[in-house]
């Protein structure tokens, strides 16, 4: 019988051996339902990887926003990256009843060719593709894409007109004024409005409707916060409508970067709210659309479809001619990628084996796309109202006893992540990483003096922490038992790391007072301005770390119409404060990537001023001035046998 | 039988209310909620208006009492994860789906096991059954996720041959159907095979044989029907395991099944979904072990229900 045994497992082995072989030596991707919780607000690429977004000058896009918020009069029609291929800008102004004709550049695919595929992930929340629907419920899917938003951006992060063809702010710098593009019109033939905006923005700060972003235009929008708490009625919200084209928004302090704010304005139809609600989109019968697409079909939890809308009208005409958004969870997308049945995949939802795969295959290699993301920082927060981490020198102690290069080139990879010092990501306004570098520097030897001084000499008297993580990929996983490992060996102090579960996490973390002692956590932008990525450490926000001058600082700063180079200055105190209080112990700047075939193309997957060629943040979207520049070229035949469906 | 069958349905109900209180303030006490404070904690008002708008800002047991009066008119409320459709048009969308699968699965990895077990114990120690042990103890030991991904890996990604999901025609349901079905058929055959092997070892079959019948006329007639007393108690469970789907394999091959939800309503804090994803197992479950007792009696004339 033992005999027996052994020849079966002898066997076993063998063909597992061979299975694997056939498999290319490929560790199973393992389903990881647990892992795919949406990342925040912004878009499928918002979650995207990239690598080192080497040292992308901090002053590019920071003169871009602040410009855009100082000048009078936005930048019309803007840099050639806007115009795209001119053919097509030529061809949206041919308005009239029939539809105007794409043109296509010479090297693309033939019309019914121009199919882009992508995964959504089907086990994420995905009930709208209305950003004022809901921001977290959107599932990954491309969406937001049914109507032109006010502005947009372009590759270089830069604004540019979308629904509004011009912009301007009174001389009190609350008073803004948005010229709206009147060809725009939708798909039942009524044109776009400023009353839809009004009625849209109205939506948002319903009671009733219980947006999930609310916070966003918190302090920023004139009685936001009163109509959402139900205290003032929706009439008396910010936004007006001053004629049919012109919309006036209101703030409660100056807002220079109010008009990067109004990146999230794809408007909804007003008559279809009223008569169907905000789920209206959700079905092909009721959709009503006056953007680049229109909803054609919605399996739930299996496939979107949208075709190009003849009837649009806006200055972002796609070349593409349907997109497929297939449900599906994101462990799978790779092995759909390599079957040549999607176009694109998000960087993330490579497994550090796919990983593998991609850095020793030439064509992989090629399809890898690194970006910025959206400018997300990894850093490690304290309860900073209870000892132990009300010290100072506890906090500065920590922050000196990590060894990011270490991490980054072990766990991390360089082609994912920078080590960061500071919070701001190099390439994001105001950034400073170069001069903050030496301020939590890896320095063991100080932080064990530090320590000491704080009365924990060697660790003694030191509680045991646990180290909350939410919901990490093992990616992470890894770096936090290297940080606890790093803490124990260079403090003597005790450190369980112990993974959440995302809701649980989130709940203890703005408990007040909070339940988490020390945590793992991240945040990337919703906008480009300094004061929304550092708006995270004010009194009062997500952490207790409350700092005055800091908070002093940042609202000044926030507020400031005058010299962008003075504002910015303003932010990079603030940050300074922030990183020498030790208001977070800073790790690692997140930097995607994405996979995407060669045969998509346009000007605005060209490089950018950074060198950068990539489908960059906020993707595929009306947010974007992308899709009036991607299109499949003839290339495409060497991959797709047919088209897909 | 009938008053045995009405005794057991009563108890249903109770065992019913049980599951419900205990779901219900199992999945009220996981922190969080429907909202989501990815970013930052909502403002005050922001999440009293959410929490009012899914009636959660009451008191639970007026929740609960709520939700029990609508189910009872069969009202489960409105799924948050698909907000355009009530929770039993979500379960009527994807279950079918899911049912379509494990019955396919059921139909083919169940009698596959059955005689793979039977050639196994009847050619006892033979290659035949070392390969039906091997089989067995892979389709056991391999959990179906690594099992679907093997598949996918080896006919989608090398061989293109198959597609990497989805659920329309046959060749969508090939791997989905081997992945969930090696391990059940895995489980038949080893159980068949060493039932068998001890049935025949039984004096009545030295009889049957002594009496001259034919081996097959043995082994079907009177070996293998007292074999498959104990494969009903293991197998039946597995019945209600396959057709209410399987997040793993409909997950990695995109079956658009309910497999999905349970987990998903988890997470998602879908309340009024993971009721309903509940209080349909319990159902099954009852239901399944109540056939399988009936089942006894078929097979095996000793067995008495209590109340017959």
């Amino acid at each position: 019988m033992i005999r027996h045994r052994i020849w079966s497992i002898t066997t076993l082995l063998v063909v597992f051996t061979l299975f694997l072989s056939a498999c290319g030596g490929t560790a199973p991707a393992v389903p990881s339902a647990s892992n795919t919780t949406p990342q925040a607000a912004p878009t499928t690429a918002e979650a995207t990887q990239a690598t080192g977004a080497t040292s992308a000058s901090a002053a590019t896009a920071a003169s871009a926003m602040t410009s855009a918020a100082a000048t009078t009069e936005a930048p019309a029609a803007t840099s050639a990256a806007t115009e795209a291929p001119a053919a097509t800008s030529a061809a949206t102004q041919a308005s009239g009843a029939a539809p105007a004709a794409v043109q296509l550049p010479a090297d693309a695919a033939p019309l019914e060719q121009q199919v882009y595929v992508t995964h959504y992930d089907n086990t994420a929340d995905f009930t709208t593709i209305d950003f004022y629907e809901s921001v977290y419920k959107r599932g990954g899917a491309i969406s937001d894409i049914l109507s032109d938003s006010l502005v947009r951006l372009d590759k270089n992060f830069k604004l540019q007109p979308g629904a509004a063809t011009k912009w301007e702010v009174d001389s009190t710098g609350l008073v803004w004024t948005f010229h709206l593009d009147p060809n725009l019109m939708w798909t039942d033939d009524t044109p776009v409005t400023a009353d839809d905006y009004v009625a849209t923005f109205r939506y948002g700060a319903d009671p009733k409707h219980a947006w999930d972003f609310t916070w966003f235009f918190n302090g920023v929008i004139k009685n936001w916060d009163d109509v959402v708490a139900g205290k003032k009625p929706l009439t008396d919200l910010g936004f007006k409508a001053v004629d049919a084209h012109t919309l006036q928004v209101e703030t409660q302090t100056p807002a220079p970067y109010l008009p990067a704010m109004m990146l999230y304005s794809d408007t909804m139809q007003k008559k279809a709210l009223e008569a169907h609600g905000g789920l209206y989109n959700s079905d092909p019968a009721t959709s009503v659309s006056s953007g680049p697409f229109i909803l054609q079909e919605w399996k739930k939890g299996e496939r979107l479809v949208y075709v190009a809308n003849p009837k649009y009208k806006g200055t972002n005409k796609p070349m593409i001619q349907k997109i497929i958004c297939i449900g599906a969870a994101p462990s799978t997308d790779f092995a759909a990628y390599q079957s040549n049945e999607i176009d694109f995949m998000s960087g993330p939802n490579l497994s550090p084996a796919d990983n593998t795969i991609v850095s020793s295959d030439l064509d992989l290699q090629k399809d890898y796309h690194p970006h910025y993301g959206d400018f997300r920082t990894h850093y490690l927060f304290f309860d900073f109202q209870n000892p132990p981490f009300n010290n100072l020198k506890v906090r500065q102690a920590f922050s000196h006893v990590i060894d990011r290069d270490g991490l980054i080139k072990s766990i991390i990879k360089p082609t994912q992540g920078l080590p960061a010092y500071s919070f701001l990501m190099p390439g994001f306004p105001a950034a400073n990483s170069e001069a903050l570098k030496g301020i939590q520097n890896y320095d063991p030897a100080a932080a064990q003096k530090l320590l000491a001084d704080a009365g924990y000499p060697g660790g003694k008297g030191f509680p045991k922490l646990t180290l909350w993580l939410r919901n990490e990929a093992p990616v992470r996983q890894a770096m936090a038992q290297a940080i606890a490992a790093s803490i124990k060996q260079n403090l003597g102090i005790d450190v369980d790391v112990s993974n959440k579960e995302n809701k649980t996490f989130t709940d203890a973390m703005n408990a007040k007072p909070t339940q988490i002692q020390f945590g793992l956590v991240d945040y990337g932008m919703d906008f480009l301005d300094p004061a929304n990525m550092l708006g995270v450490f004010k009194s009062g926000g997500r952490h207790n770390w409350n700092n005055k001058q800091f908070d002093d600082l940042y609202n000044k700063a926030s507020a400031f119409t005058g010299d962008p180079q003075e504002r910015t200055k303003m932010f990079q105190d603030a940050e300074k404060l922030l990183v020498s209080d030790v208001g977070s112990v800073f790790i690692y700047h997140r930097t995607p990537g994405d996979l995407y075939r060669p045969y998509l193309k346009g000007t605005e997957l060209e490089p950018d001023q950074n060198g950068k060629a990539a489908i960059h943040w906020p993707g595929f979207t009306s947010f974007s001035t992308l899709p009036s520049s991607m299109y499949v070229s003839k290339d495409v035949t060497n991959y797709r046998k047919s088209v897909p469906q | 039988m009938a008053r045995y069958l009405l005794g057991r349905v009563i108890g249903l109900i109770g065992v019913f209310i049980a599951v419900s209180i205990v779901a219900f303030l199992l999945m009220h006490s996981i922190p969080g909620g429907p909202f989501d404070e990815e970013k930052s904690p909502l403002p005050p008002a922001a999440r009293a208006n959410i929490l009012r708008k899914y009636g959660l800002d009451r008191p639970l047991y007026i929740q609960y009492l709520r939700y029990m009066g609508s189910a009872l008119h069969g009202d489960f409320g409105i799924s948050f994860q698909n907000p355009t459709e009530t929770v039993l048009q979500t379960i009527g969308r994807t279950w079918p789906v899911s049912l379509r699968l494990g019955g396919l699965t059921i139909l083919i990895a169940l009698p596959l096991g059955i005689l793979l077990g039977i050639i196994a114990a009847v050619k006892q120690n033979t290659w035949i059954d070392y390969v039906t042990t091997f089989v067995s103890t892979l389709g056991l030991t391999v959990p179906n996720f690594v099992i679907a991904t093997w598949l996918l890996l080896l006919f989608s990604v090398r061989l293109r041959w198959l597609p990497t999901g989805g659920w329309g025609g046959w060749k969508t349901w090939i791997m989905p159907v081997t992945a969930l079905g090696l391990g059940p058929m895995a489980l038949a055959a080893r159980y068949t095979r060493s039932s068998l092997i001890e049935v025949m070892r039984a004096d009545y079959i030295r009889t049957a044989h002594a009496k001259g019948l034919s081996g097959r006329r043995v082994i079907m007639r009177h070996a293998l029907k007292n074999a498959l007393i104990p494969l009903i108690t293991i197998l039946g469970p597995q019945v209600p395991n396959l057709v209410t789907g399987t997040i793993f394999v409909e997950v990695i091959f995109r079956v658009p099944g309910l497999g999905k939800f349970f987990v998903s309503s988890i997470y998602l804090r879908d309340y009024p979904m993971l009721m309903a994803t509940m209080l349909l197992v319990a159902l099954l479950w009852s239901a399944t072990y109540l056939l399988s007792d009936i089942l006894y009696t078929v097979v095996d004339p000793r067995v008495r229900l209590y109340g017959d």
